[in-house]
């Protein structure tokens, strides 16, 4: 037996929880109809593919559907070598099993812009093996050569006479699966590369597609909770009294990180919530307000007695700084941010005894269902997962807090419970980008070559407030309780004192050619928890690095496409969006009276994208009038895809520069809801034209890659309109 | 007891009258398209229309519309029978993560209802309350226009004085 089939045969024994009735696949391109994991009569060649005798096409899709168009991404890699229609796919959300691991993650998770370029291979060959057991199957049954056989939008074609693929289903079952069969060459691609309406723009675009809010089952009730304001902190003592007397109210209970007001309707749990009277711990973060860890911060950036943990050391690192014929050095601060996803954080459980199923938006089931084992004390295999359509992830969906919350609740009330975060909720219980102020500094020669490029950097990590989660929800399938508890409170000390967390150090030194480099960062950290935001270091890197290289261009006299360019010899990706960029917008060209271009250029996520931005200001306001992108991301999926999350990771991005702050005042997020912590509308929205750099390389990200280089683009822009340098974002023009 | 028209059926309900209509359209009568997405009247997510106009549902008391003629995504069109902006939104592929397309698609609806040859200046303003977290912005502006065209082509096409009526 080849290991494909072993593996699938493990599938089906931990999904037998599907014989109890509970669903194990949703679909989710054809109205939500409920799947099942075993076909009768069915051609199973692995888990990702299904062939029934009905000639239906099941892929079960590993990622997770947030809007980066994944499920179209990968249905087309599936449909290219099975020779099937894209749209004639019957796509289902995948259940938590370990053939849904993320190659490159080594979990089964959706983040990292990841997931075209870790399945481009793997799926396809899924796919290509499936093709020619079809293939062979057919070959038998019709009694002719297989190289007769053509296999052509679902049908086998022999001599012009077809057969749909189901005809073969059941003898297809019963033959070896081939394990290496031959891809389809770039040059033969007819899927790859089409542009055509992305596969689940139907279901969105009519209210039928399910997100995890949307889960509906049974005798649900619905919960409330109420958290610490100051996140982290815990519960003393609680009264109750007035909320359990409203109507509806069900149960008012203690959970591990609150109160939770069970009621017959969210209304009805919602308005009790607001009656319950809580006594809270004070923690440490109660302590600290914006402006004294903006305090902090100096003081420990100026104190250069702490060295701080090496992100970088090359060359001669900064010793060599003074040497340069110009040295310049700025510094410059980037705030907390909320992810605020349009769907604010839920999770649904129905509990059946010692059984539970889970409905929820997850970038990873894994987790999601790891914190239901950990958090519920639910056997794994008694766990089944019901992955939705995510109402935005960009990030915030790796943790499983919606999930834990949402099982406790349930077992100790042993009903079927929703719990549904409002706006506030999500924004003042996030898991924030991390605030950073960092000291730039480079030498620069006359000619304009950058010869030292030093970083210190302080502020918080991202990956020990995540890691913490992650072992609780992760370690439970092979670990006990007590070691899983003491494992948790590493990440901490780990990544504060002895290495670099790398994503602190993101993208802030990798993208020219300097010989001498040193980053370093000083971990200051209040204890407001931390996570991955769309694009996570790069997010607050790019703005640094690109707005200190358009300085140091202004200081040595020379055109920043020019310096960028004669400082990326060795980055040519990178090197050609530039020059693309700069072509489509027509740099150096005249703009209407009171425009300015900005540039600025930031590889991440294996993709290279260069952004000009068109600003004027107008009643002292900035206005951002036209962004034209360049992105390398190797060989493109579907082109409209691309553009889209290029745009979409733009708007995300320039909210975040023109308003995006979030603020702490004794420990407490400030900011609740879309008025303290405003959102770019359509009447701000720049016109966003963007280029794909023509590539047969191998697929790179572009989930988060478009978001960086926006913030560095305008401040750019703002500095030729107004002379002002802005190092802080949000971006704030004195 | 509440008494309304909810996608041109009569129907009535018995809940806390202070209960946003969004919640009662959702958790009663089960119909899911419409999302919850700030509950102060901010972001759109849960746009419906009342009476042919467009409304935030999540902090509209559901006493509030006795009487009223609700319309949801669910009462615009279905997959099967799309409204034009439905296919114009299909066409142009604009839903991203889709969760906040329900309500741009109503405020959308609404505005054309009134305003057949929208302005890019009136279609800034009528899709101000609707926030879209992905970016899609320039999709929807784009595919306004398309389904604004496409609904006035359909009525000069047919010359059919009913359809006219109806759409202006
Ligand atoms: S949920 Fe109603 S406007 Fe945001
Ligand atoms: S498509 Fe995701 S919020 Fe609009």
């Amino acid at each position: 037996m080849n290991k494909v089939s072993l593996t699938r045969r493990k599938f089906l024994l931990s999904t037998g929880i599907a014989a109890t009735g509970l669903i194990v696949g949703c679909s989710v391109t054809r109205a939500n109809e409920i799947g099942y994991s075993t076909v009768a009569g069915a051609f199973e060649p692995n888990s990702f593919i299904q062939i029934t005798s009905d000639s239906e096409v099941i892929f079960y899709l590993p990622n997770n559907e947030m809007g980066q168009g994944i499920l179209d991404g990968l249905t087309t890699l599936i449909a290219e070598e099975l020779r099937v229609e894209p749209g004639a796919i019957d796509v289902r959300h995948a259940q938590r099993h370990e053939d849904y691991t993320n190659p490159e993650m080594g979990m089964q998770a959706t983040g990292g812009s990841n997931a075209v370029r870790g399945q481009f291979l793997p799926l396809r060959q899924a796919a290509a093996n499936a093709a020619a057991a079809v293939r062979n199957a057919a070959a038998q049954q019709l009694n002719v050569a297989a190289d007769k056989i053509v296999l052509v939008n679902g049908m086998v074609d022999v001599d012009g006479k077809r057969y749909p693929y189901g005809q073969f289903a059941s003898l297809a079952a019963t033959l070896p699966v081939p394990e290496n069969a031959t891809l389809r060459s770039a040059e033969q691609f007819d899927q790859i590369g089409r542009e055509r309406p992305r596969l689940d723009a139907l279901a969105k675009s009519t209210g039928t597609a399910l997100f995890g809010i949307d889960a509906e089952v049974d005798d649900l009730l619905r919960a409330v909770v109420v958290r610490s304001p100051v996140i982290g902190a815990s519960l003393i003592s609680f009264d109750a009294t007035e909320a359990r007397k409203q109507s509806g109210v069900v149960a008012v209970l203690e959970i591990r990180n609150g109160v939770a007001v069970v009621a017959e309707s969210y209304w009805q749990a919602r308005k009790a919530a607001a009656l319950v009277d809580i006594q809270w711990s004070k923690t440490e973060l109660s302590s600290w307000s914006s402006d004294t860890l903006y305090e902090k911060f100096v003081e420990t950036l100026n104190d250069t007695s702490q060295k701080g943990l090496e992100c970088c050391n090359e060359g001669e690192g900064g010793s060599l700084l003074e040497n340069s014929a110009i040295v310049a050095v700025a510094d410059y601060y980037a705030p907390y941010l909320a992810h605020a996803t349009m769907e604010p954080m839920n999770c649904t459980v129905q509990i059946d005894g010692d059984r539970c199923a889970i409905y929820v938006g997850t970038q990873s089931v894994q987790v999601s269902a790891g914190a239901a084992v950990y958090y519920g004390d639910f056997d794994a295999d008694k766990v089944a997962m019901h992955p939705a359509f995510l109402g935005g992830g960009f990030g915030r969906r790796v943790i499983g807090d919606d999930v834990a919350e949402a099982v406790v609740i349930a077992k100790q009330t042993g009903r079927n419970i929703q719990v549904v975060w409002s706006r506030e909720d999500d924004m003042t219980a996030d898991f924030y980008r991390p605030a950073a102020l960092v000291r730039m500094q480079a030498g620069v020669s006359e000619q304009g070559v950058i010869e030292t490029w030093a970083v210190r950097r302080v502020g918080p990590n991202t990956m020990n407030y995540v890691l913490d989660e992650w072992v609780d929800a992760l370690a439970p399938d092979f670990l006990n309780k007590r070691f899983v508890n003491w494992l948790s409170k590493f990440p901490h000390s780990l990544f504060n004192r002895f290495v670099a967390d790398p994503s602190s150090g993101d993208g802030i030194y990798t993208d020219y050619d300097t010989a001498n480099k040193a980053v370093y960062h000083v971990t200051q950290d209040p204890g407001l928890r931390t996570g991955f935001w769309r694009s996570v270091g790069n997010s607050s890197n790019a703005f640094f690095k690109e707005s200190f290289i358009d300085e140091l261009a202004h200081r040595v006299g020379m055109d920043e496409v020019q310096f960028r360019l004669a400082n990326m010899q060795k980055n040519p990706r990178l090197k050609k969006a530039t020059e693309l960029a700069a072509a489509k917008a027509n740099w150096g060209q005249p703009l209407p009276a009171g425009h300015f271009h900005g540039l600025a250029t930031h590889s991440s996520f294996g993709s290279a994208v260069a952004q000009i931005a068109e600003v004027s200001i107008e009643n002292n306001t900035i206005v951002v009038h036209r962004v034209t992108a360049a992105i390398d991301c190797g060989m493109v999926v579907n082109p409209g895809i691309v553009r889209d999350q290029v745009e979409g990771g733009i708007i995300y991005g320039l909210t975040a520069a023109l308003y995006g702050e979030v603020t702490l005042r004794d420990g407490v997020v400030q900011e609740t809801n879309f008025h303290t912590y405003p959102m770019l509308r359509m009447a701000q929205a720049p016109t966003v034209d963007v280029h794909i750099v023509d590539s047969q390389e191998h697929p790179e990200g572009v989930g988060e890659p478009g978001l960086p280089p926006i913030a560095p683009a305008v401040a750019n822009a703002i500095f030729k309109a107004t002379g002002q340098r802005l190092r802080t974002l949000p971006l704030k023009l004195s | 007891m509440i008494r309304f028209q909810l996608n041109n059926n009569p129907v009535d309900v018995d809940v806390d009258p202070d209960t946003p209509l969004l919640w009662v359209v959702r958790d009663h009568f089960k119909l899911k398209g419409s999302k919850f997405g700030c509950g102060m009247g901010l972001c759109g997510a849960c746009t419906m229309h009342m009476n042919g106009a467009a409304v935030r549902t999540c902090t509209l008391p559901v006493a509030a519309v006795q009487g009223a003629s609700i319309t949801t995504i669910e009462g615009l069109g279905t997959p099967d029978k799309l409204h034009p902006l439905q296919q114009a939104w299909v066409e142009h592929s604009v839903p991203q993560c889709g969760y906040c397309q329900s309500g741009q698609l109503m405020s959308a609806s609404a505005l054309l209802a009134t305003n057949p040859n929208p302005s890019d200046a009136d279609i800034d303003t009528a899709m101000n309350g609707n926030i879209c977290r992905c970016g899609t912005y320039g999709k929807i502006k784009l595919a306004i226009k398309a389904g604004a065209q496409a609904i006035n082509s359909a009525t000069v096409q047919t010359f059919d004085p009913r359809a006219v009526e109806t759409q202006s």
